[in-house]
This record gives C-alpha cells, sequence and structure tokens, in this order.
C-alpha cells in the first residue's frame, strides 16, 4: 500500500465530483464513499427516488477513489465500459459506497463497488468498471 | 446505426398507451429533478425512441482542466434517453425502472462537446423492456459510447 493521498482534495479537483457534493470516510474495512441526499439527484418524485443515473455516477467515482486510495496516485484512470445492476429503488436518502479493486493489471484494473443506504447488507447497486490505468500507475 | 425497421412493430402496438405527444415527453425531462439539475434537453421522442441532448457545462466536468463532461453524466443520459424511449413506445404508464444498463465509453467526448443519446427499445415483453442506446458529441457517425439495458415495466392498464 502506498502512502494515503487526500480524497477530499482529489475529490475537490473534479469539478462533477463537487456537484455530486462526494464525501468520503475511513471505517474498520477501508474506505467508504458517500453521497449525500440533494433534491437535484432525485429521478422519481414519486416513490420518490434517486435517479439510477446518480447512483451510477456515484458508483463510478467510487470504484474512481478506491483506485486512487490503493495505488496512492491522483492521476486519473478512464472508464472503458461499465455495467450496472439496480438492485433496489435507492429512496432519497444520504447513500453509501465500498468499492473493490478485483484486478490491478498494467494497464487495467477491474473494480466493483457496491451502494447502499440504511444496511450495508441489503445494497440497491452494484457496479463492475473496467478502468484503463493512467501511465503513472501502468508505468510502475 | 440506427434501426431502419419501423419501431412500432417492435415494441407491439398493443394499445398500452397512446404516447401523448410531445409537450408531455419534453416534460419527461424537464420535471424530473436530476434530468434538470444536469440541463439535459428534449430533443424527439417516436413510439420506442427517445433522444436527449445534454449540454456541455462547466460543472459537469469530470477533470479540472479538461473541460470534457465527466463519464458519470453520460450514464444520467444514456439512462433518461432509455427511460424516454419507452415511455414513448407504451404510454407513461409503462412506468419503467432500470434492471440493468451496460455502456462502452468508445472514446472521450471532445472538450465542451455537448453530448446527444438516441435509444431505442429493440424487444419489449409484457414485463421487460430492452434497449440500446447510442451517444455521440459531433456526429452520430463517431460514437462516444454505447450501451444495452433491460428495464422492467409496470403495464398496469395491461391484462
Amino acid at each position: 500500500m502506498s502512502t494515503p493521498i487526500d480524497l477530499a482534495a482529489l475529490i475537490a479537483t473534479s469539478p462533477f465530483g463537487r456537484f455530486l457534493r462526494i464525501e468520503t470516510k475511513i471505517d474498520e474495512h477501508g474506505l467508504v464513499t458517500i453521497l449525500p441526499v440533494h433534491d437535484h439527484l432525485v429521478g422519481n418524485v414519486m416513490l420518490p427516488a434517486l435517479h439510477g443515473g446518480s447512483v451510477a455516477a456515484f458508483l463510478e467515482i467510487a470504484c474512481l477513489l478506491q483506485l486512487a486510495h490503493e495505488t496512492g496516485t491522483i492521476a486519473p484512470a478512464r472508464a472503458i465500459d461499465i455495467s450496472v445492476e439496480y438492485l433496489r429503488p435507492a429512496r432519497r436518502e444520504t447513500t453509501f459506497a465500498r468499492a473493490r479493486v478485483r484486478r490491478l493489471g498494467r494497464r487495467i484494473a477491474t473494480v466493483h463497488a457496491e451502494a447502499w443506504q440504511r444496511e450495508e447488507s441489503t445494497p440497491v447497486c452494484f457496479l463492475r468498471s473496467q478502468l484503463r490505468l493512467p501511465e503513472a500507475i501502468a508505468g510502475s | 446505426m440506427s434501426d431502419p425497421r419501423n419501431p412500432e412493430d417492435e415494441t407491439g402496438s398493443d394499445g398500452v398507451g397512446d404516447w401523448p405527444g410531445d409537450a408531455i415527453a419534453a416534460g419527461m425531462v424537464h420535471y424530473t429533478p436530476y434530468a434538470r439539475a444536469l440541463g439535459m434537453t428534449y430533443v424527439s421522442s417516436s413510439p420506442g425512441r427517445g433522444t436527449i441532448l445534454l449540454p456541455w457545462r462547466a460543472d459537469l466536468v469530470g477533470i479540472d482542466g479538461t473541460d470534457i463532461l465527466a463519464p458519470g453524466t453520460l450514464t444520467a443520459l444514456i439512462d433518461h434517453a432509455c427511460g424516454l424511449a419507452i415511455m414513448a413506445g407504451l404510454g407513461l404508464e409503462a412506468s419503467p425502472a432500470t434492471l440493468d444498463l451496460r455502456i462502452d465509453h468508445m472514446r472521450p467526448a471532445a472538450p465542451r462537446a455537448s453530448v446527444t443519446c438516441a435509444a431505442h427499445v429493440y424487444k419489449a415483453t409484457r414485463t421487460i423492456a430492452f434497449l440500446r442506446a447510442e451517444a455521440w458529441d459531433v456526429s452520430a457517425d463517431d460514437l462516444v459510447a454505447t450501451a444495452q439495458a433491460a428495464f422492467s415495466l409496470n403495464r398496469r392498464s395491461a391484462k
């Protein structure tokens, strides 16, 4: 594990990360990414539920932050493809995510992330991403 | 590229809801809080098809200094265009919910470029709609992303 990097500073370099007001915390199992609830994240006013696009984007960012956290580099990885499964409606509540780097190759990383709201054991959304690594990691 | 076949044949014009027209279609984009927050703009719809534009905006850029829309903004655009395509084919009561969505990012969008997404329902059963979507910045012949999705339908008015 490399020297921990300042994830809040990293999020601050992303206008979209600031738009979503992404936060992070570290618990006993590692990094948790947080999507604070806001009215503009809602996709279904009737339920109400968060927009699938806001939860998916949040999980994409959780994957990137986990990768940065584990590799100790702030150079951005780029999504090659993502696959999202919506497991339950995401209520209009603060959402949490934990990501796992399943494979860190020379050029490509596979990262999975899961989002939950009240209970981590009942996830609302799962995302799998293939990421092209920045030169800074690929070259090391 | 786009399917020349009549989408009405594919989605089955089984009388489950009539397409209420452009005004309500535009409203589906305009009155969804997240779509509105991102600035999505309704472009067009027809049975089983929907097209939405995401205008470039500085606060939606992924990384400072690149001027490129964050990939996450395209996820919402694609998801919403799929929802529009379903409602355009089956009516508002279809009440679609995304089951899964897969996106291939072929290349980053150009700096300061807006992105358009066109989605179409290529098969709909009573409970599931299958969609493909394509997104481009400058030309529909040079895609930034393609997507495939499955949505569950709640066709309450269906027998």
